[in-house]
């Protein structure tokens, strides 16, 4: 029997602990085999690593069962959930070695003025405009948590270092940058600038 | 810190303009990309046009660089033929 003929919700919830037993190790294969070609070439990543993340990728995805509605293959939803545990994982090492006092002078020097050099601004006038109210929004108009966490994604921190400087849920650090970038843009829109003004003015 | 190295890059500004470009009312989180990304990934594989669920996860993905990694890795598996 293929992968692609195992019915692996059932399987994986069989009764019988052989037939149970049978598709989890089928599927722990799979997934390691997934991580080997999604993570070849890193040099951070060894055999034991991927055994690992296979492993704790197979009990998230015993544990998400039921959240599993048919809308792709069953393998492909596992595999992503296995990538989402690994990348999580080896985030996390690269950052390990952060402090938590870098990271807490990271989020003062982030929360606080968010200064855009004059030189950003140009010399074309709908662009002067747009970097002017910009700055005055970015200023102005969003919390300390919110300024840090825009700031924190531009100069590329990653989003797992930005929630443990926010001091908060994944969830929660997605909605206050998604509402910092909606009241920026609200903003832009009271000042009469269009999305094509925007794209005009930065050649997007 | 020097007060020069506080201030936004053209690059940076640049990439904030982008960012709101792409910003929308209402936006899917991380958790809901990860629950969504296989379908949005086997359909652009298949050249399938998407719905509007998976849509919101190809704009999330567009702001996520964590789950557009994730997303690429998928996708290598699956043309791989996993």
């Amino acid at each position: 029997m293929t992968q692609n003929e195992i019915n692996w919700p059932v399987a994986l919830r069989a009764t019988d602990s052989g037939e149970q037993a049978a598709a989890v190790a089928v599927l722990r294969d799979l997934l390691q085999h997934g991580l080997r070609i999604a993570l070849n070439g890193r040099g951070n990543v060894s055999e034991a690593h991927l055994e690992d993340f296979a492993q704790e990728g197979l009990l998230r995805v015993l544990d998400r069962l039921d959240q599993f509605q048919g809308r792709s293959r069953f393998t492909t939803w596992a595999q992503a959930i296995a990538l989402n545990v690994a990348f999580t994982e080896l985030r996390r090492k690269r950052w390990q070695d952060v402090s938590l006092d870098a990271l807490m002078a990271d989020g003062e020097r982030l929360a606080g003025p968010a200064m855009i050099a004059d030189d950003v601004l140009g010399a074309d006038e709908d662009r002067t405009r747009l970097v002017a109210t910009l700055r005055h929004a970015i200023e102005n108009d969003l919390t300390p948590k919110q300024r840090a966490a825009i700031l924190g994604e531009l100069r590329e921190l990653p989003f797992d270092q930005i929630v443990k400087l926010l001091g908060t849920s994944r969830s929660a650090a997605y909605k206050m940058l998604h509402d910092a970038r909606r009241a920026l843009k609200h903003r832009l829109h009271e000042a009469g600038i269009t999305g094509a003004d925007i794209q005009n003015a930065f050649n997007l | 810190m020097k007060p020069e190295d506080q201030r936004m890059t053209s690059e940076q500004v640049g990439s904030i303009v982008k960012m709101l470009a792409l910003t929308t009312d209402r936006e899917i989180d991380c958790t809901e990309c990860l629950q969504h990304v296989g379908e949005f990934a086997e359909s652009q594989l298949a050249n399938q046009p998407v719905g509007d669920v998976i849509a919101s996860v190809e704009q999330h993905l567009a702001l996520c660089p964590e789950c557009r990694e994730e997303y690429e890795a998928l996708v290598k598996i699956l043309r791989a033929g996993l």
